[in-house]
């Protein structure tokens, strides 16, 4: 291997400079979850490392602000739909744009591509008409499930993951004379595994963290996700609070810690298999 | 694009057919003396969920054919694109216990509001509860399409320990005159009794305004608002006072330029503030404050000082079907009894004539808010123009460039500011 | 179906008349047709409203009001190019590109070469960098605002080395300080991207290249880098498509794009003008003219980074 050639000082470096790194990055979020542990605010270097003085009780007044239940099933079924759609119809509209020949697919790729240059502020009040005025779809999930329902970043990802996948898979599978569904059926999909982890990490996040889009389709606060509860509660109530910041970051925390957790286990579920090994093998 | 299009004209002709009227007028007339069920926006503020709350379910017990349905929308920033597009949408409530003065030309130029003239007695009401006041809230159609419904009157909130420690006068702080009051400030600076002896948000929002400039502004023309009479007042000697004012301060590092993430005057961090009767239930306990009313160059008497109102009006909004219930359900909210409830529960102060004498009790149990009373029958509102927020951007950007940050001389900047707001507010 | 009767050529006829009308698989038409009906949908018919809007004068009206709407050729863009607001919004994109774009792709090139090969902890490494990409923009601001306000921990940490005017209100570092916070929150998606790519590279090229007696350093340049192109591509566009659109971190960041409009982006400036000050048109012609621009220098990166 490749590997042994330069020895162990190449790899001690290497993971000194990584670990560091992953220092760096996590240090905002320790210091998130401290400041949300801390009674007053402490903005000294030794208030990162505090000893005395951690309290609960930031998010013992978020609990009784917020019905944390309730906003996180609406979050879940905002996400999930989200997810189950991109997921579904991305893998189609990927595997055909990057595998098949049919008539549009340069206009639609050329659209594809579009649609992210795109900002959202220059479609939200547009859209929200043509939602609520035209679909009569305000304080629903399919209201606020609809833009984002496949996301097109996914649809982009699916497309360069089936491009990236060796012709030969395809031509083998044409030889022995398979329609292009069953190919999709029976070859594409099977490796499709790996690719799923960037869809659905890059999908969640979409909806999950989103604020505007269901606020302004949900009036009802029993139809509310998480993150419209929390910026509710961050905008308004936490400025009363005992501790203003210490509140505002616990409601960051409580809003970051299941995103976080679902990361960490998609992460583990997902690459047990890899792209190699499902080429090759 | 047409083909959406047509399937929603299809769908409001289906729906203006389903209502059973060919002619126009004869339809507004029908929804104007409509009852039915309602539904009407609170602010999603704790005290005023809570009184909301309670006026609803007074309401709803005397008719029960008639039910209000209470929803709670952010008091922040976002509440008034939330309203824009309900009112494109067409789902709008009846009634919203939270419209911004400064967002009803908007809101009005997009057909989404009521002219509550339309009621019998509609005007009349208005001005008979609030008094001479209410002309600040006519549209330049003449016409009231929102009820000028309670002000948090801002003053000057400073903290008597801090005072005490700069060596200050905790009872009677010297702070009438802009010289007194940059003495004091120099003095809690240079004592270190705080970081800052007035910490007003130097951020860009376009209401920011509201809260540093335009209380010394109103304080400082006796009453002047920031446009009147299609033309721009600021660019006046007074103006510049008040921005040479509010430079000398940032100049000297009086008031930080940076925002601070948390709450300055809470924590301890600044001496002072500028706020409304709200303050009180916040800081009561907390800190031993005192306020008195904006500074002025010469010092004017307390009694004849104008501030900023930082009203939060009702209006009806052009959705509404059942438009004889919401103008009853209005008068209902806005009742002598209903407004006592609201001062009760909240400390904000009612738009209505003669406040304090007509809670005498209230005020005799709860005499900190009697000077926020007393001031808030001088207050001065946004100018009710074409392009309000856009002219109150244009004000924020020049008085951030010139007067925070020093980027370029602050009669220079509000003169060029005055000549494109003259511009804004000549435009429909 | 009379084709299927009769053998040979009317079936061909028909197929290629198929062929020729649908493409050699018609089927992908289906497959794709539920994201064209969405993109129909819920893009299209918004987008074509706000380019048509950016040509008339437009505001959003309760349904029912009647207003006129006249056509205005290129006022709205005239209004919006003659704004020196906008044109120093364009500009403050300019300088986060700069700063952004190389900084995302080289740390996230590196990384992900790093974590490829790094066995152990790499469940903890990986969690470490995409913690941020996960976490809604919203939670983590406040955590910056905390490290990076002139009484907070990088300045007190930094002593009397730190700016004055503290980073944010600094307009020279106000846009820099977002753009690395941005690469921070980003980072982790596109060392995703990376992996996937690197894990594409035939092994035998990196045996050969060690064969030949390269270094890490060499075979890094000569073999990882290039196999992993149209990948770098990808990260180039979608960076700079991510940084156009940048809205949440100078509108809490730095308080409304401030100091002074030092950090305000274009599409801060749509939100102001099209939805706080009620003209969408003049947001919208900001809207098509930022899309535009998008569209340019994502060719260009195309052109410049697969052109041999």
């Amino acid at each position: 291997m490749a590997q042994t050639v330069s020895g162990a000082s190449g790899q001690v470096a290497r993971a000194v400079v990584l670990f560091a790194g992953a220092v760096a990055f996590l240090f905002p979020f320790y210091y998130m979850f401290i400041g949300s542990l801390q009674a007053m605010p402490d903005t000294s270097p030794a208030g990162a490392l505090p000893s005395t003085g951690l309290t609960l009780g930031n998010y013992r007044e978020i609990n009784a602000q917020v019905h944390l239940v309730r906003s996180l099933v609406n979050s879940g079924i905002f996400t999930g739909g989200v997810i189950a759609c991109t997921v579904v119809f991305g893998v189609l509209a990927g595997y055909a744009l990057a595998r098949l020949r049919f008539r549009g697919r340069g206009t639609l790729f050329a659209v594809v591509l579009l649609v992210q240059v795109v900002p959202f502020q220059l479609l939200l009040i547009p859209l929200y008409v043509l939602i609520v005025r035209s679909y009569g779809l305000a304080d629903s999930y399919p209201g606020m499930i609809l833009p984002y329902a496949i996301n097109t970043t996914a649809v982009f990802v699916f497309r360069q993951f089936f491009l990236q996948l060796p012709d030969e898979l395809f031509a083998a599978a044409r030889v022995d004379g398979a329609g292009e569904v069953r190919i999709l059926r029976s070859v594409a999909l099977p490796l499709v595994r790996p690719a799923l982890l960037t869809v659905v990490l890059l999908t969640f996040i979409g909806p999950w963290n989103e604020f505007l889009w269901p606020f302004l389709i949900t009036k009802q606060t029993d139809m509310q996700p998480l993150a419209v509860s929390l910026a509710n509660y961050i905008s308004n109530v936490a400025a009363r609070a005992a501790n203003p910041y210490g509140a505002v970051l616990a409601g960051a925390c409580v809003l970051a810690a299941p995103a976080v957790a679902l990361f960490i286990v998609f992460q583990r579920y997902f690459t047990s298999t890899n792209i190699g090994s499902g080429v090759k093998g | 694009m047409r083909r959406t299009a047509v399937p929603a004209a299809l769908l409001i002709v289906a729906v203006g057919l389903a209502a059973g009227c060919g002619s126009g007028g004869g339809a507004a007339r029908k929804t104007d003396s409509a009852r039915g069920p309602i539904k009407v926006w609170l602010s999603n503020n704790k005290e005023e969920v809570t009184w909301g709350k309670a006026m609803v379910a007074a309401w709803n017990n005397q008719h029960a054919d008639q039910q209000v349905t209470a929803e709670e929308i952010p008091a922040g920033k976002t509440s008034e694109e939330v309203i824009g597009a309900a009112i494109s949408a067409g789902n709008a409530p009846c009634l919203i216990f939270n419209t911004a003065p400064a967002a009803v030309p908007q809101f009005q130029k997009q057909g989404g509001l009521v002219a509550l003239d339309s009621f019998p007695g509609g005007a009349d009401y208005i001005k008979q509860r609030t008094g001479q006041t209410a002309d600040q809230y006519r549209s330049p159609d003449g016409k009231y399409y929102q009820l000028p419904w309670k002000s948090n009157p801002v003053m000057i909130f400073y903290n008597k320990e801090i005072f005490t420690k700069a060596g200050l006068d905790p009872e009677n702080p010297p702070l009438a005159t802009y010289d007194q009051f940059l003495a004091a400030a120099r003095r809690i600076k240079s004592s270190g009794a705080a970081t800052a002896a007035i910490y007003p948000a130097p951020t860009s929002e376009f209401f920011q305004s509201w809260f540093d400039f335009y209380p010394l502004f109103a304080a400082e023309t006796g009453g002047k608002q920031l446009v009147s009479g299609g033309k721009a007042q600021f660019d006046t000697a007074e103006g510049q006072r008040v921005a040479q004012f509010w430079k000398t301060v940032y100049d000297e590092g009086l008031a930080p330029k940076e925002k601070y993430n948390g709450d300055s005057f809470g924590e301890g961090k600044s001496a002072m503030a500028i706020v409304g009767p709200w303050a009180i239930a916040a800081y009561g306990d907390k800190i031993k404050w005192g306020a008195v009313p904006v500074p002025t160059s010469t010092g004017k008497p307390a009694g004849e000082i104008k501030t900023f109102s930082d009203a939060k009006n009702v209006a009806m909004y052009s959705a509404c079907g059942n438009r004889a219930t919401a103008w009853d359900v209005l008068k209902f909210a806005t009742s002598k009894e209903q407004d006592g409830a609201l001062l009760q529960a909240t400390g904000q102060m009612p738009l209505r004539a003669g406040l304090v004498a007509t809670y005498p009790d209230y005020f005799a149990k709860n005499p900190a808010y009697k000077g926020f009373a007393d001031q808030a029958a001088r207050t001065v509102e946004v100018p009710n123009v074409p392009n309000s927020i856009e002219v109150w951007q244009t004000f924020r950007d020049a008085y951030t460039g010139s007067v925070i940050f020093g980027k370029n001389p602050a009669p220079d900047a509000l003169k060029q500011s005055a000549e494109k707001i003259d511009k804004l507010v000549g435009q429909p | 179906m009379p084709a299927t009767l009769l053998p040979g050529g009317p079936i061909r006829a028909t197929r290629d008349r198929v062929t020729a009308l649908l493409g050699r698989h018609p089927v992908g038409l289906a497959l794709v047709a539920p994201y064209a009906a969405f993109i129909a949908l819920v893009f299209a018919y918004p987008f074509g409203l706000s380019v048509w809007m950016s040509f008339h004068e437009y505001f959003f009206t309760a349904p029912g009001a009647q207003v006129d709407r006249p056509f205005v050729g290129l006022r709205n863009y005239s209004a919006v190019l003659s704004d020196p607001g906008v044109r120093q919004a364009f500009g403050n994109i300019v300088v986060f590109l700069l700063i952004n774009v190389p900084l995302t792709v080289v740390l996230a090139l590196l990384l992900a070469t790093a974590l490829n090969r790094a066995v152990r902890a790499r469940m903890f490494l990986r969690v470490a960098y995409y913690v941020p990409y996960v976490t809604a923009s919203v939670s983590v601001v406040g955590v910056w605002l905390f490290l990076f306000s002139s009484g907070g921990l990088v300045n007190k940490a930094l002593g009397p080395l730190a700016p004055d005017p503290s980073w944010l209100v600094n307009e020279h570092l106000a846009m820099p300080v977002i753009a690395v916070f941005v690469a921070w929150k980003q980072l982790g998606f596109f060392i995703l991207l990376y992996l996937a790519a690197l894990q594409n590279v035939p092994r035998e090229l990196y045996e050969s290249a060690a064969m030949d007696g390269a270094s890490r350093w060499d075979s890094f340049r000569s073999v990882t880098v290039p196999a992993v192109r149209p990948a770098t591509t990808l990260v180039v566009i979608l960076a700079t498509i991510t940084g156009a659109n940048l809205f949440t971190e100078p509108y809490l960041l730095t308080g409304g794009g401030g100091p002074n409009g030092a950090s305000t982006s274009p599409v801060l400036l749509m939100y102001q003008r099209g939805v706080e000050q009620g003209h969408p048109d003049v947001a919208a012609a900001i809207g098509v003219l930022l899309v535009i621009g998008v569209v340019l220098v994502s060719l260009l990166n195309r052109w410049l980074l697969e052109r041999d």
